[in-house]
């Protein structure tokens, strides 16, 4: 505990273990007083190796693999990657595959927006609309569920087209759901606009301009509620979204009421697109064939995700598994804007900040490459082997007296 | 009818009986706002069997406090919590003891719980805690005046500075709720405050800092602490009410109009975002301390 006052400075840090916090990450905001002076992040508690477990895995078993990669948005993931793979063996999925694809990323956004608006207004202490908004986001879990069997991982994508069927009667039930989401969401929009308490802790909070959201990379609702108008479903329409067109939501302000706004206003606008595909689904088959093996080549997917843009890197080998599977998720191109943004705001809102982004650790915790090796026996100073590895490990902890 | 000090001090209104009130009263806060946000909320022993749990689980010291003030500080703030029920009608019956100006001996006293806090959090070197310890007495140098002077409305237009006397002279005229209805609610937001309860929960913020200045507490400190809390719940709730509700004549009124107050509280408790620290030394220096007095002023040119 002696460390609290090292070089007179005060730091309070955010986790890895720490109520605000949903997923392990490290935070050190150094405090004058309430008054944040500078903050650092620290991630990578939850890497798990997925995109090395991937090149050792079918793509067909990568499908599964990747929906693992976030528990918000499996969905896109999963689209993604059969999305590349049908680029890779230059298959196309049948329309109503495709449009059942737009139809279960639409729900899967307004089920990830509205569970972002509840943990966000948990953290600012406004637990009734925490609340309200879980209870309402069941709705969709439910439809999701109808329509997949699944409420978190649908796995609704195979290669080449997707695995369940819109029926009539399943379509009049997301109808009624929907029509019930959109009245609830008219009324959280209303709340996040005009609750005085609520917009004392939002309104010029975390205000990024539109120049420094396109100098620090802000991607996805985070971009977008400062004016920056970049919607891949709209600047790079992929799959559905090309038959089913949707409308960037720009909201101008940057600060945190801003990305409420954003939020429920796309919820408005995804509504708009399953009413939309459930009247025009077209007909015919789910699947289309794709090969096992996947000859040589290489594929960039780029979706948007309900967090901002998706990338996903493919190479194929001519084997049915993959060469390399590199995949960047929008949390990680968030994350600058935080830190920038935090000094000078009060330790107070630093909570609202850090979810203000959206941000899944665990999604983001890939792999860093370590340049310098100091230890372990190693010959080269880019390449470690597992042996290298290994014994970095327990000489890192080793060092920390662990 | 007088009562026994011994049964006074260890059984009724004191001792037993507050520790009972006292866990009841967390229970139906902790239902009513479960209610209004939409959930079950705790069974009616929820209050008790956390009590226990607390009281049977390690008690933890954490490196470079002060032992004896560690220890003690909880001790001080429930002794000084039910020191102050017995200065007011508790149950609706007589205070057990009173003197003129016990006012503010109660005020004090309840002051003490937040006092006591504060200095719980910075006695351990825990960041946390430091942080909500500012935060704890920052609040308290806020609210603590309006809150007086909300209170003293009631006091003035009595002619009293005797808690017993207020509460008989507001039994027979006109609630004073209708009479002072800018006091009553600056009372009733400032109790909220004292209590630290939603929107006024910045010192324990448990997204920002952890458990505040009771972050390094454990078992019986901080069990003592959270019954501490409840006490003053049921303090507060009755001091309102005997000022601001035509005064606590029986059980009955009282139980009536203490949940009556319940139910306004954490209805308020549910209705907004929590304040920042620095939007309630806003709040409170800027509104309250001003709504009151033009309050106190008004009271003086009418009686």
């Amino acid at each position: 505990m002696e460390s609290t006052t090292q070089k007179n400075k005060f730091i309070v840090p955010i986790g890895p273990q720490h109520p605000a916090l949903k997923e392990p990450g490290h935070f050190e905001f150094t405090v004058d007083g309430e008054i944040v002076t500078s903050a650092s992040v620290r991630l990578g508690y939850v890497h798990r190796g997925i995109e090395k477990g991937a090149e050792s895995r079918s793509w067909t078993q990568n499908l599964y693999l990747v929906e693992r990669v976030c528990g918000i948005c499996s969905n896109i993931h999963g689209t993604a990657l059969a999305l590349g793979v049908e680029k890779l063996a230059g298959v196309t999925a049948p329309p109503r595959a495709q449009a059942i694809r737009v139809l279960v990323a639409e729900l899967e956004r307004i089920h990830s927006h509205m569970l972002w608006l509840g943990v966000a207004a948990h953290e600012g202490g406004f637990d009734t609309l925490f609340m309200y908004s879980w209870r309402d986001r069941e709705t969709v879990m439910d439809l999701l569920e109808s329509l997949t069997g699944n409420r978190v991982n649908y796995s609704a994508n195979v290669i080449g087209g997707v695995k369940y069927d819109v029926t009539p009667e399943l379509a009049d039930s997301i109808r009624r759901g929907i029509d019930f989401l959109e009245e609830r969401s008219r009324f959280y929009l209303k709340v996040v606009t005009s609750d005085e308490t609520f917009l004392g802790r939002t309104r010029n909070v975390g205000t990024m301009t539109k120049e420094q959201a396109l100098e620090l990379g802000a991607v996805g609702p985070t971009a977008r509620a400062s004016g920056v108008t970049m919607d891949l479903r709209v600047d790079a329409p992929y799959g559905g979204y090309v038959d089913f067109p949707v409308s960037a939501v720009v909201e101008q302000d940057g600060d945190l009421a801003a990305r409420f706004v954003v939020r429920i206003k796309e919820l408005f606008e995804s509504i708009r697109v399953i009413r939309e595909i459930l009247d025009h689904l077209p007909e015919g088959e789910l699947t289309a064939r794709v090969p096992r093996r996947i000859p040589p080549n290489e594929a960039i997917i780029r979706l948007e995700a309900p967090r901002g843009e998706l990338f996903y890197f493919l190479k194929s080998n001519g084997t049915d598994q993959p060469e390399r599977l590199k995949i960047r998720t929008p949390s990680l191109c968030n994350w600058a804007s935080v830190m920038q943004l935090a000094v000078g705001h009060k330790l107070a809102d630093m909570p609202m900040m850090l979810v203000g982004i959206d941000p899944c650790f665990s999604c983001n915790d890939r792999l860093f490459t370590i340049k310098k090796p100091g230890v372990g026996r190693t010959n080269s100073e880019e390449v470690w082997t597992w042996e290298d590895l290994r014994l970095y490990g327990i000489d890192y902890y080793r060092r920390r007296a662990i | 009818m007088t009562i026994p000090p011994l049964i006074a001090l260890m059984l009724f209104p004191g001792g037993l009986f507050l520790l009972i009130s006292g866990l009841f009263y967390e229970w139906a806060d902790r239902k009513l706002v479960a209610r209004y946000q939409n959930r079950i909320g705790p069974r009616w022993f929820q209050p008790l069997a956390d009590f226990l749990k607390l009281l049977s689980k390690e008690e933890v010291t954490p490196k470079g406090v002060n032992a004896f003030l560690f220890y003690a500080l909880p001790v001080v703030a429930v002794a000084g919590a039910l020191t102050a029920a017995l200065y007011v009608p508790m149950a609706g019956l007589k205070p057990v003891f009173s003197f003129s100006g016990d006012l503010i001996v109660v005020l004090y006293l309840l002051s003490l719980l937040t006092l006591c806090m504060g200095l719980a959090g910075t006695v351990t070197l825990n960041r946390f805690s430091l942080v909500g310890a500012t935060r704890t007495l920052t609040q308290m140098f806020s609210y603590e005046a309006p809150l007086l002077l909300a209170l003293i409305g009631p006091a003035l237009a009595a002619g009293t500075w005797q808690v017993s006397e207020i509460n008989d002279f507001a039994a027979q005229s006109t609630w004073m709720a209708l009479i002072q209805p800018v006091g009553f609610i600056v009372a009733l937001v400032g109790l909220m405050g004292k209590l630290e309860l939603p929107p006024f929960d910045a010192p324990e913020a448990e997204t920002e800092i952890v458990a505040g200045a009771l972050t390094e507490y454990s078992g019986r400190g901080f069990a003592l602490f959270r019954l501490g809390k409840n006490i003053e719940l049921v303090i507060g709730l009755t001091l309102m009410a005997a000022f601001y509700l035509g005064g606590l004549a029986n059980p009955l009124e009282f139980l009536l109009k203490t949940l009556g107050l319940l139910l306004l509280l954490s209805m308020l408790q549910s209705l907004f975002a929590r304040l920042r620290i620095d939007q309630v030394v806003g709040l409170w220096w800027r509104i309250g301390a001003l709504l009151a007095l033009a309050n106190i002023l008004l009271v003086l040119f009418v009686y």
